[in-house]
């Protein structure tokens, strides 16, 4: 089987585009998640803030990979950094729209009772309120890594690191022997990473919910 | 005039709440002492400020106008956290913390406070054996894990957890079944024996209201107070139609609720013991004005209701002369109980008896009578002398 050949032949490569794609995502994820649930803490409870909030990371989504680039790279040049910053954009809706809902969906009787033991509102939102929408943020998480697995792959297109360089290398070779292998490895890794992910954050879903919560 | 109120816990002095976009103050310059202690019960009807007047007092809710003193210090403006750790507050939602255990639960205001690991571990067992619940079983379980009523001892717990002088409570048996409520109002109310703390407490039942409080506010629209005083005197005496009304029918009914048996004389009532026989008994009936006579054991035990034909046809022991005595009941039941058990054994009175079942005496249908009676003048007197508490619709 020759893509099987072309899998051992460039297992090398394969494996160091792998891992350059998921830390892409990974970064950018770590970024996009501490700005997002920040953002939907504060805009949790300010209904006009609230759908600003979301109207525009929900635009941010709508904007193709092109436009992104084609505005990140004047200002950030080609490469990593202009890839990580559109992916914690991309990245933004999910995680805000969910930490909003996570938190509007605790229940209010036990907001109450931490205010009427004396917790303050920093305590309250850390030892009572984030842990209880914690399920739910982390589902919005777990949404933004599988979607940036799929984006990160146009990042080639500013040289980015990742996956991406396999599909484009084979689009830039269409009709020749080695191009399906190229795409056909490309599209094969971003399917195990995403899946491989997706797992993992159900794992970690496991290990961080209190089992009161489940 | 009614039992004198102590020295105040909580004072509230033309208390206002305004909600923001409502014309109308949903609590209106509300003037109220709570005397440490006691069980104070807010009673009304919905919508009318209940809730709100309690709220403002651990400050969930910020009074609009009007001053809030703890033991006679102005909290109005303190620091709210540190107030509320010195009251403990109980909702009827209950509002455990789902992803902490009961432990953990029970703990949040020790900790809080900044109290030692071991002694925070030590009231948590303390506590969860005060609420009737075995500290190695529930310790370590969630509060989903829980029913509806053990849920509702640990929010009492919780509140309990710091030894606050004040408590909170708004409807907090609202929410269980008739059955586990009635378990949990007599069990709180023997735990309120022990710890004697200040109560303000919330409901819209005027049963429960009488039952557990020391005082009653009775709230009309706007938290204006139709009149506050103790239980006794609010249903022989109510203030006004309103009163009335909200206490609604079975006033001397619930009245009798309140009296306890040991609190009234028994009648005096011809007994035996079997072992004296038959003639011994005779001649104990003809002593008195009855008819019947009761038989007691060795251990002046009440055996059976026996009349004269019966001890005549005995022949030489009592063995099995007369009726069996089924209504019995102990000095710690209140009247009310006494005629439920008089009723449901269709006989015209019952037998006082000691823990240890000796015969103490007997309540008929006379003492309850004339203890209804008596609550009613008595009752009556002393709101013609108008006591400090009375305080009826002030202001409006
Ligand atoms: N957050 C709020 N905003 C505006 N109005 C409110 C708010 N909370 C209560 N009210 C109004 O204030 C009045 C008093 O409400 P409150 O909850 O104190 O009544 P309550 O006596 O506890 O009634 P219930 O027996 O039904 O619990 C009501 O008319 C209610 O509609
Ligand atoms: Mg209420």
């Amino acid at each position: 089987m020759d893509f099987l050949n072309y899998l051992q032949r460039d297992s090398d490569r394969l494996l160091e585009l792998s891992l350059q794609h998921l830390s892409v995502v990974l970064v950018a994820l770590a970024a996009g998640t501490a700005i997002a649930v920040v953002l939907g803490i504060v805009v949790a409870r300010r209904p006009r803030l609230r759908s600003v909030a979301i109207g525009s990371t929900g635009l941010v989504l709508t904007v193709p990979s092109f436009a992104m680039y084609a505005l990140l790279v004047p200002l950030l040049g080609l490469g990593r950094t202009s890839v990580i910053v559109a992916l914690v954009l991309y990245s933004l809706l999910p995680i805000v729209r969910n930490t909003v809902t996570g938190l509007l969906g605790v229940d209010p009787a036990v907001v109450e009772s931490a205010k009427g033991v004396g917790m303050g509102p920093m305590r309250r939102l850390l030892r009572i309120e984030l842990p209880l929408a914690w399920p739910v943020v982390l589902a919005g998480i777990r949404v933004s890594a599988v979607l940036l697995v799929g984006i990160a792959a146009l990042g080639a297109i500013v040289r980015g690191p990742g996956l991406g360089e396999l599909l484009f290398a084979g689009l830039r070779t269409i009709g020749s022997p080695n191009a399906v292998n190229l795409a056909l490895a490309g599209t094969l890794l971003v399917v195990v990473i995403a899946v491989v992910l997706d797992v993992c954050f159900l794992a970690l879903r496991r290990v961080t919910t209190s089992k009161g919560l489940r | 005039m009614s039992a004198p109120a102590g020295p105040s816990m909580i004072s509230l002095e033309q208390l206002t709440k305004s909600y923001p976009g409502q014309v109308e103050a949903a609590v209106q310059s509300l003037d109220l002492e709570v005397p440490e202690g006691e069980i104070v019960v807010l009673v009304g009807p919905s919508g009318c400020g209940k809730t709100t007047t309690m709220k403002m007092i651990n400050r969930i809710i910020e009074p609009t106008s009007g001053v809030i003193r703890l033991q006679g210090e102005d909290v109005t403006h303190s620091p709210a956290d540190q107030l509320r750790r010195r009251m403990g507050y109980v909702i009827q939602q209950i509002g455990l913390f789902p992803h902490l255990t009961i432990e953990d639960n029970v703990a949040v205001v020790p900790r809080l406070l900044k109290w030692s690991g071991d002694r925070t571990r030590a009231r948590v067992d303390e506590l969860l054996d005060l609420v009737g619940m075995d500290p190695s079983v529930y310790r370590s379980r969630y509060p989903k894990e829980l029913s509806g009523g053990q849920r509702q001892r640990i929010g009492v717990a919780r509140a309990l957890a710091a030894d606050p002088p004040v408590m909170l409570m708004d409807e907090p048996f609202g929410a269980v079944d008739p059955i586990a409520r009635e378990k949990l109002q007599n069990e709180f109310l023997r735990l309120q024996e022990e710890l004697r703390k200040t109560i303000v407490f919330v409901t819209h039942d005027i049963d429960e209201a009488i039952k557990m409080g020391d005082r009653i506010a009775v709230l009309r629209e706007h938290s204006v107070v139709a009149q506050y005083d103790t239980p006794e005197r609010i249903l022989s005496d109510p203030a006004d139609a309103f009163v009335a009304e909200f206490i609604g029918a079975g006033a001397s009914l619930k009245r009798l609720g309140l009296a306890r048996v040991r609190d009234y004389p028994y009648a005096d009532w011809p007994v035996a013991a079997i072992s004296d026989g038959p003639q011994a008994a005779l001649a104990a009936l003809d002593r008195s004005d009855e008819t019947s006579l009761l038989l007691l054991d060795d251990q002046r035990r009440p055996l059976r209701w026996v009349q004269r034909q019966d001890l005549q046809a005995a022949g030489a022991s009592l063995d099995r002369a007369g009726m069996a005595v089924r209504a019995m009941v102990e000095p710690t039941a209140t009247l009310a109980g006494a005629l439920d058990a008089m009723v449901s054994s269709r006989t015209g009175g019952v037998v006082v008896v000691d823990g240890r079942g000796g015969f103490l005496g007997t309540v008929d249908m006379g003492v309850i009578m004339k203890a209804a009676e008596d609550m009613r003048a008595a009752a009556q007197d002393s709101a013609r002398s108008g006591g400090p508490l009375m305080r009826a619709a002030s202001g409006t």
